[in-house]
């Protein structure tokens, strides 16, 4: 590891005969790139150095604030919209594309409204692989089916909406997910700040008048990995 | 044959020494050789060596022959049920049914009680199937022989195993069914009854006729054993448990479950059968009981599986009574599949269990010094089947506790109707395939469909010449005219539009081609 790294530096600049601040530039990106493929070293701007592992939201500018360049592949999502169908499941998409692709199911938990075949189908998502649990389940019963779901790892994902949850139920969560090896992101319409859920995103509209109140505000508030909230603005419905 | 006085007098005994050592059995209403049953109920019942003592009573209906394969065995399967009621070993055989009752003579008091009541029994059973209600049977001492005899139609009662060479004897060759080829060699060789047969020696039979032939006559003559299929009741369990003391407590009766349970499946295991529905009653004094119906979503005899499940129900269980008394019954039988794990389930794999090893054998770095390069992917490739034992356990615990019916499956149907496009299915019922098949639709509308949809369309608003919901709304594309159902009386006439609303929302709505002309909104593309 150590003589690689000497070679680089001493070939870096003669290779690059260009303005200093262009060779501070090429060896920071080359000493950048050579720790980046030491697994053993802890960065403190990805996520606990798994690098790109994470699955993408489908939105580059997103991915780009985002750890590891997406979703991570377990644990505990906070999606955060001032109300339902903000374009939150845009987001999800291509993650649940992925899962069911895996061969895993996506459990939806009581859902706000009538979830829609069609939608499903066009977005490429199998529906013989999804299972809902209806409407007017208790707020307790959708916990626990979540807490079973998320530890059952062929479940590979698990979608809830539920306003507002203690943090100890959150953490519960949390654990569930990272024992059974899956995603269960929650649907909020408002932040709890000591939340131990691993991302924590919120969806606002779009406030301006010069982008046709097309791009919204999507904010990564927390994501471990990051050191500050992120914001970016994204076109949510790129297709339709 | 002699005549019913004569027979009378016979002991076993005497029989071996007369010439004709055939008794002939009393026909249906009579009550003959009532001594000789006597003396055949003395010796009843040496479990032990149970072949050499045992005596077959066949049963042979000619008349199914006509019937088509399955449903002769269909009949033959339920006259066995009903010659349950005299002997417990029933084997089947074409056309005939054999059962033994040389254990049951004495329960029963002789042959003629036991023969008077299955000729009752069958009777009737014939009679109900609109069939001949005739039968003829024989008993002997090994199954071949009661066989031959009752074909043969001389309803005959052979007690010792030595007069059967001489009761076979007299039997025509017809009643071993032999094919044309095989019974125009015997006819050539001059044999007309068996006893000609007895006289030939057996190499030479052998040789010409093949060893079933000679096994079948050893079988009858009792030389050598004869395998037989028995019936076997279909399986049903029922088991109650009185507690000694009145319980409330639904978590105390868990060990008492468990004990069940472990009766249930050692049931189940002896009969490698695999259950897929119980009801477990809680009983109480004075009330009526609590049932719990559990279903499983694949045949199961785990007894933690079934605890878990049980558990699962208890949680949200409330009791209007101390619980006095538990029952636990099998309403659904099904044949048990095992489960064979695969090696290695899935890549991930080498995060589990054998994560250390693994991961010493898929480093690049060992790959590189040995030069060699290790398969990394699973041995045995094997996709997880949506139908793993772990996901089904998951939704038999949703079903458990919160209904069966709110656990839904989805499915796009091919309707142009927006609101019939979309349908929920309770999840067992998807179970069926033909149906699933049927209903999925694979394709669907090229214009945009949204994930939420209202289930009664909202009107909206318009405000100075605009529309509103919560903020203002502008038209993105459309319009999507969808004009169907006249034929139902409630015609869907309406131009469909994606809207944007001014917090950054995209909207499903639609404008009503009619008189009024109003806007709804009945969906969001969340």
């Amino acid at each position: 590891m150590k003589s690689h790294f000497k070679m680089s530096v001493i070939r870096a600049p003669s290779g690059t005969p260009g303005p200093t601040a262009d060779k501070a530039c090429t060896h920071t990106q080359h000493i950048g790139e050579l720790l980046q493929g030491n697994p053993n070293l802890w960065r403190g701007c990805d996520m606990a150095g798994q690098g790109c592992h994470g699955r993408s939201t489908g939105f580059p500018q997103l991915d780009d604030i985002l750890p590891g360049r997406g979703w991570p592949d377990r644990g505990l999502v906070e999606i955060i919209s001032p109300c339902w169908g903000m374009g939150e499941l845009q987001l999800l998409i291509p993650l649940m594309r992925s899962t069911v692709e895996q061969g895993k199911w996506i459990l939806w938990i009581s859902p706000p409204y009538l979830l829609y075949a069609p939608a499903l189908v066009q977005a490429g998502i199998n529906t013989g692989q999804v299972l809902v649990v209806e409407r007017d389940t208790s707020c307790k019963d959708a916990l626990w089916s979540m807490e079973k779901a998320l530890q059952t790892e062929n479940c590979g994902l698990v979608l809830a909406w539920q306003n507002w949850l203690p943090g100890k139920v959150l953490r519960r969560l949390q654990l569930a997910a990272a024992a059974g090896d899956t995603l269960g992101v929650l649907f909020k319409h408002r932040d709890s700040e000591h939340s131990p859920s691993l991302v924590r995103i919120q969806i606002r509209g779009s406030q301006s008048q010069r982008d046709r109140f097309t791009r919204s505000e999507v904010t990564v508030i927390k994501a471990r990995g990051n050191f500050r909230p992120l914001t970016t603005h994204v076109d949510l419905y790129q297709q339709i | 044959m002699e005549d019913p006085e004569r027979t009378k007098q016979l002991s076993p005994s005497l029989a071996a020494k007369t010439a004709a050592r055939v008794v002939k059995l009393p026909t249906r209403g009579e009550t003959g050789v009532a001594k000789a049953t006597r003396n055949g109920g003395a010796t009843t019942g040496h479990k032990g060596s149970k072949r050499s003592h045992a005596l077959w009573y066949a049963l042979y209906l000619p008349q199914l022959e006509e019937l088509a394969l399955p449903q002769q065995r269909q009949y033959l399967n339920k006259l066995a049920a009903l010659m349950q009621e005299v002997s417990s070993t029933v084997s089947f055989h074409p056309l005939a049914l054999v059962c033994e009752i040389r254990s049951s003579l004495k329960y029963f008091g002789g042959i003629d009680v036991i023969h008077c009541r299955l000729g009752q029994l069958v009777t009737a059973q014939l009679v109900e199937w609109a069939l001949a209600d005739h039968f003829l049977y024989a008993v002997s001492p090994t199954v071949t022989g009661s066989l031959l005899l009752a074909r043969s139609g001389h309803n005959a009662l052979v007690y010792q195993k030595d007069n059967l060479r001489s009761a076979l004897g007299q039997l025509s060759t017809e009643v071993l069914q032999l094919n044309r080829e095989q019974n125009r060699r015997l006819y050539n060789m001059g044999v007309r009854h068996l006893r000609d047969i007895w006289r030939l020696p057996p190499a030479g039979l052998r040789r010409r006729f093949g060893s079933d032939f000679l096994n079948q006559l050893n079988q009858a003559l009792g030389k050598v054993p004869e395998p037989t299929r028995n019936y076997l009741p279909p399986p049903a369990f029922l088991t109650c448990y009185d507690l000694p003391y009145e319980l409330e407590n639904l978590d105390r009766l868990l060990p008492v479950a468990d004990e069940i349970f472990a009766q249930l499946c050692d049931f189940l295991r002896r009969r490698d059968l695999g259950t897929s529905q119980l009801l477990f009653s809680l009983q109480h004094e004075k009330r009526s009981c609590t049932e719990i119906s559990i279903g499983l979503r694949q045949p199961s005899r785990s007894r933690k599986h079934l605890m878990l499940l049980l558990e699962t129900h208890f949680s949200n269980l409330s009791i209007p009574a101390p619980v006095t008394a538990v029952k636990l019954e099998v309403t659904q039988f099904d044949a048990f599949v095992s489960h064979s794990d695969p090696l290695r389930t899935s890549e991930k794999w080498g995060r589990g269990k054998w994560g250390q090893t693994e991961n010493s054998f898929d480093s690049g770095e060992n790959q590189q010094r040995s030069g060699r390069k290790f398969y990394s992917g699973p041995i045995f490739p094997h996709p997880i089947s949506p139908n793993d034992s772990n996901l089904n356990q998951l939704i038999e615990q949703l079903q458990a506790r919160l209904g069966e019916h709110h656990v839904k499956s989805i499915n796009s149907v091919a309707e142009h109707c927006p609101e019939y496009a979309s349908q929920q299915t309770d999840y067992l019922e998807v179970d069926t395939p033909g149906k699933k098949r049927q209903a999925v639709a694979t394709q669907v509308a090229l214009h945009p469909r949204p994930f939420w949809l209202l289930e009664q369309p909202l009107q909206l608003r318009i405000r100075r010449g605009r529309l509103y919901h919560c903020k203002a709304i502008t038209i993105v594309s459309g319009p999507e005219r969808i004009e169907t159902h006249w034929w139902s009386g409630t015609d869907v006439r309406r131009d469909y539009y994606v809207a944007r609303e001014q917090n950054g929302s995209r909207l499903w709505i639609y404008r009503e081609r009619g008189a009024d002309k109003r806007w709804f909104l009945h969906g969001f593309f969340a």
